[in-house]
């Protein structure tokens, strides 16, 4: 398994609710939730586009084109037009850095 | 075979990084490709006030291109977020390796070996490592060697095609970045008549840490010359690597060109081309690529007929695994009347890769009773991989042929039942059906080399050797 990557710094929160960071080379969105983080892959696994600005309710994503919602936690696909689950990231937070991997 | 050696320059070059440390070396260039980067780079650079003059005008154009957002047509589905450029740095000496190049010169190429060339040229991480040409053809007066060179030597030649008439410099982001910071290449250029019957050899190697390689490949083909020039890039094998490249294609009348492009740098280099070849009369170009490597690469590729009875042939083979995203943006232009020209791709996709291919035949007035075909075929080898194919057609003219075609599947479980009950593998199987999909390119394909190293590449990507 890869190797933890440091990301963020928990200060670079303080006026966003999200970031857009890289892991590995993969674009990643980085959300803040009630000061619980969670990582995944900034791609919508429908029409292939970011989801950047997707509003979140209720721990998920919603895409912004089209409307899938993946769960934050999971990634799991919870509603048509998207069938496959977005990747997450392991996430952990150390002396106010945030580190990340694939899983 | 005797060879004549054009690498006199560099070994003066040489000399004088080791002499004097004054030198410019890689060091002085920052990293990036902003303004400080575009001076430093332009610093180490011996050339010509004409090259000089362009490059300013394409990074003037670069930096307003940078503000623009990309056509939409060409780049929705491509992803470039991850590509951040401000990571790669131009390597300015020709100090590059010279440690490697003797002993390591064919590194881990796949060309190299399988056929006798008439010429080769080599760049490393940008620069010139070694290039030669048969004396035989030098004294006919072709042309073959790094662009560097032949612009100084040569440059009232090719001063008048080099981004001038295929790859606009103009045109988009990645063609002026291109035209900016251009670090090497191959030129060919064969005389009128001229018959050039063994093929010559290129070969783009990327090798340090974060280096960015801009290769340009300029062949010119006089009226009545024929030639066949095989390419191929290669890398080591965890190194992050930038390539942003252009290849101009230009034959004269009943020109005869065989163009071959392997591109298999390793799974971390991002790899952005324009690529275009203009024909005229009854000239014929057979145009092969081969996308193995890369963790992503578009190719923006136009074959332009432009005389009467023009052909072009243009074959693709990709084979995308882990999560490889291979682009292309295919263009055939009819110009002119009675011209021909026949596209096919055929890609294999593994794990979570994905192939995008959008074809466009044009057709103007003029191009009354031509012949356009283009067809794309995708083998999905796993659920989760994906390939868009969107070919499309506009056409002005009333009285043509022009068709296309795109299918996608998986491969059949039953085929690969049978072939266990006949006491294959499941590896064997899957790669017969993979070799088979592949063959009705590989028949189009006249070098016995360039198939046979198509097939070893494959082999390898299906992860066991034979």
């Amino acid at each position: 398994m890869a190797d933890f990557e440091e990301i963020a710094s928990i200060d670079d929160f303080a006026e966003a609710d999200r970031l857009e960071v890289f892991v590995d080379d993969i674009p990643v969105l980085l959300i803040r939730l009630q000061n619980q983080y969670f990582a995944i892959e900034d791609v919508c696994t429908h029409d292939g586009q970011p989801l950047t600005d997707g509003c979140i309710e209720g721990g998920a994503i919603v895409c912004p084109r089209h409307g899938a919602r993946f769960d934050l936690q999971t990634g799991k696909a919870l509603c048509m037009p998207a069938t496959k689950p977005v990747r997450t990231f392991e996430i952990e937070v150390r002396d106010n850095r945030i580190y990340a991997r694939s899983q | 075979m005797a060879f004549a050696r054009f690498d006199s320059d560099i070994e003066s070059k040489l000399e004088s990084t080791m002499s004097t440390p004054s030198v410019k070396t890689s060091a002085e260039i920052p990293v990036g490709f902003g303004e400080a980067a575009f001076e430093a780079f332009l610093a180490t650079r011996d050339e010509p006030a004409w090259v000089t003059e362009s490059r300013r005008v394409a990074f003037q154009r670069y930096r307003e291109l940078l503000e623009t957002d990309l056509d939409p047509e060409e780049w929705r589905r491509v992803d470039l977020r991850a590509m951040r450029p401000d990571r790669f740095q131009l390597n300015a000496a020709a100090e590059a390796n010279q440690t490697e190049q003797n002993t390591e010169q064919q590194g881990n190429t796949l060309l190299a070996g399988q056929a006798d060339f008439a010429g080769h040229v080599i760049h490393t991480d940008g620069q010139l490592i070694s290039s030669e040409l048969s004396e035989e053809l030098a004294a006919q007066g072709v042309i073959f060697g790094d662009l560097a060179t032949v612009a100084r030597e040569h440059g009232e030649l090719i001063q008048k095609h080099f981004m001038t008439r295929a790859v606009n410099s103009q045109r988009d982001r990645f063609s002026a970045w291109h035209a900016a910071f251009w670090t090497g290449g191959t030129v060919l250029y064969v005389p009128r008549n001229v018959i050039v019957e063994a093929p010559l050899h290129s070969l783009i190697k990327l090798q340090q840490e974060k280096a960015a390689d801009f290769s340009h490949t300029l062949v010119i083909l006089e009226e009545g010359a024929s030639a066949t020039l095989l390419e191929e890039t290669a890398s080591e094998e965890d190194s992050l690597g930038l390539h942003v490249g252009a290849v101009e294609l230009l034959l004269e009348k009943e020109a005869r060109l065989r163009y071959v492009q392997l591109q298999n740098w390793n799974h971390k280099v991002w790899h952005i081309a324009h690529q275009a070849g203009r024909v005229e009369n009854n000239g014929f170009l057979q145009w092969t690529v081969g996308g193995i490597g890369a963790k992503l690469a578009h190719i923006h590729q136009d074959v332009v007929l432009d005389g009467r009875g023009a052909e072009a042939e243009v074959n693709g083979v990709t084979f995308s695994t882990d999560r490889q995203i291979h682009s292309f943006y295919t263009q055939q232009a009819h110009n002119a009347a009675e011209t021909r020209s026949d596209l096919l791709y055929k890609q294999v996709l593994r794990d979570e890769a994905r192939a995008i291919w959008r074809g466009m035949i044009r057709v103007e007035p003029e191009g009354q009773q031509t012949n356009g075909y283009q067809r794309n075929d995708s083998l999905m080898l796993s659920p989760t991989c994906r390939a868009d194919a969107i070919p499309g057609l506009e056409i002005e003219a009333d009285d043509v042929r022009c068709t296309h075609g795109a299918t996608a599947g998986r491969v059949d479980e039953e085929q690969i039942f049978y072939c266990m009950s006949r006491g294959m593998s499941e590896y064997e199987a899957m790669h017969m059906i993979v070799e088979g999909f592949f063959q009705t390119v590989f028949d189009r394909i006249p070098v016995e080399a360039v198939r046979e190293t198509l097939n070893q590449a494959i082999i390898k990507k299906l992860g066991f050797g034979r």
